[in-house]
């Protein structure tokens, strides 16, 4: 019984790890868990700005109105915000960019972002969409409009207050906050998943079966992606893309730059409404029904710091269906974005 | 924000530590006797997340040197208690002891499971751990130690991970060693007859020394039954 038991044992350890043997596969090899980013796949579009290399592609004429679409995170990507790419169809000339460290742009370790210091803010991102716009803008009258979700609405907003002169139009989809406090309070509440729940256990379980140091961007940015595909208090439920969706799928997440900014921000606590109160142009208010943490008060608080605004309330969707649901985009979200363009 | 933030690891941190839940089997080496050398266990406590176990451990009376070999099964909480467990099997074994003080070494195995929508993953790893304590017959007191290697794991995403975010990512077995963590605490207890009430807890550290976990705290409260 013994004998049998010891060679039943030996059968299992051996089949275990002559398999694993087989051919070793890395966890932080690029391209195996996540995508390769712009610096090891030279056919990804990209341009490169503020020292940075981008993962970055535009539709339309080039010398018509610029939109420029601004991804959430920070460390999110472009792909979700694709059903945008039929403006182009109607005229206008679309911009997608990955920001610094996010999506397949190139990655920078965490003490870079943290080194940026008291101005980081405006040195990665603020600088950043300053070289996309003029990568893309090839005169001097062509007008621009910032459309911008979650973080990229925050982003949008700081950028517009910056440079009031130089937005003609102003996008913006449930900035969770503008000022610090008002960030903290919108991810805490949009986060609060019970403590026996399925979502909050998968998230910390998946410690012990992988490990990264502090700037092994494979290996980060897969469990960050593992983590952030839904979520059922914002009304998440997954893209839509349709024939927008490019022809092949690779989506990844940005998760150094999400910790920096996060640090960043704690330690500058950022006003990203501030000098908006300048910006006299109408900016689109846009927020959602499913978001929970989105209610019309706080939608009311926020949008209080646009000067001149319109507030559209898009029912049915959540926090990134507003642009993520072909259906809903086809429908109401495109010609609402257009008419609001053809306004100004 | 499709990530987690400080404040909601601090928050899931506080949480757990205040509720003073608390992991594997903890024993009181003054308290066991060859008249009863079946130990079962069940616990609740976090560790990577809200955890609820059961174990057996069987005795073996090597003179000045007894140890217990068996195993735990803990799962997390979640509304699919079956999708992610651990089963640890091994030793525990009295190494040397002074008087009242006792130094103890831990050595087991683990396979462990993790599911969601995104992917399965099935790990095989070790858990090395010492403690030294001082133990009395009614209660004991000491400090542990130990390493968690995830030595090898196999990936097998969902056909939803790959229509949505990632079309090419490569199934298998991923080795070298895939993470590690290192853990500290306390642990004590109170031996009744045929009972011990036991308490744990601790911190987690990545293997660089640097990085922690999302939920950077263990813990366990769990009760022993001397058969």
């Amino acid at each position: 019984m013994k004998k049998s038991f010891g060679i039943y044992l030996a059968f299992i350890i051996f089949s275990v790890f002559s398999s694993s043997c087989t051919k070793e596969r890395y966890i932080d090899e690029p391209g195996n868990l996540v995508p390769k980013t712009v610096m090891e796949d030279e056919t990804l579009p990209s341009i490169t700005v503020n020292g940075a290399k981008l993962h970055s592609e535009a539709f339309g004429p080039e010398d018509s109105t610029l939109i420029i679409c601004i991804h959430g995170g920070p460390g999110g990507d472009y792909r979700y915000m694709l059903n945008c790419k039929t403006l182009a169809t109607k005229g206008y000339r679309v911009v997608f960019y990955d920001q610094r460290g996010a999506g397949l742009s190139q990655r920078f370790s965490k003490s870079w972002y943290k080194s940026q210091g008291s101005d980081a803010i405006n040195k990665i991102f603020y600088d950043e969409l300053k070289g996309v716009i003029a990568h893309y803008k090839i005169a001097a009258s062509q007008k621009v409009i910032l459309l911008g979700q979650s973080w990229g609405a925050m982003l949008a907003t700081g950028y517009t207050g910056k440079y009031p002169n130089e937005i003609n139009g102003l996008i913006v989809a449930e900035p969770g906050g503008l000022k610090w406090d008002d960030v903290v309070d919108y991810i805490s509440e949009s986060r609060s998943f019970k403590l026996w729940s399925e979502t909050l256990n998968d998230a910390t379980y998946i410690d012990q079966f992988m490990t990264g140091k502090e700037d092994q961007h494979e290996i980060l940015d897969y469990k960050a992606g593992l983590m952030g595909s839904t979520n059922a208090i914002v009304g998440d439920v997954g893209s839509d893309l349709g024939n927008n969706a490019p022809s092949f799928v690779a989506s990844r997440s940005g998760a150094v730059v999400n910790a920096a900014s996060y640090e960043l921000g704690q330690d500058t606590k950022p006003d990203f409404s501030a000098g908006i109160n300048n910006f006299s142009t109408k900016t689109l208010f846009i927020y959602s029904s499913n978001n929970k943490a989105y209610p019309d008060s706080w939608a009311t608080k926020i949008s209080s710091a646009y000067p001149n605004k319109e507030i559209f309330k898009a029912l049915g969707v959540g926090h990134s269906g507003m642009l993520d649901q072909v259906d809903f985009w086809t429908t109401t979200m495109e010609p609402k974005i257009i008419s609001y363009i053809q306004s100004l | 924000m499709k990530t987690f933030t400080i404040k909601s690891i601090i928050l899931i941190a506080a949480i757990s530590f205040f509720q003073n839940k608390i992991a594997a089997q903890v024993i009181n080496w003054k308290n066991i006797s060859k008249q009863n050398k079946h130990l079962l266990n069940v616990n609740v406590g976090a560790e990577y997340g809200v955890t609820a176990g059961l174990g057996y451990h069987h005795l073996i009376p090597v003179k000045k040197f007894p140890i217990w070999i068996g195993g735990e099964f803990s799962t997390p909480g979640g509304n699919k208690p079956a999708d992610d467990f651990k089963v640890r099997l091994g030793a525990q074994i009295k190494i040397a002891a002074f008087n009242n003080f006792q130094f103890s070494a831990r050595v087991q195995g683990i396979s462990r499971r993790f599911q969601n929508q995104s992917v399965t993953l099935f790990n095989f790893g070790s858990d090395f751990a010492g403690t030294l304590g001082y133990y009395r017959k009614h209660w004991f007191l000491g400090a542990e130690a130990g390493f968690d290697k995830a030595i090898v794991t196999h990936f097998k995403h969902s056909d939803w991970y790959k229509e949505n975010i990632y079309f090419n990512v490569q199934d298998g077995w991923y080795e070298p060693a895939t993470g590690g963590n290192f853990y500290y605490g306390l642990q004590g207890g109170y031996s009744m007859k045929k009972v011990d009430i036991t308490l744990k807890a601790g911190k987690l550290l990545q293997e660089d020394f640097k990085s922690q976990p999302l939920l950077p705290f263990y813990g366990q409260l769990g009760v022993n039954f001397r058969l």
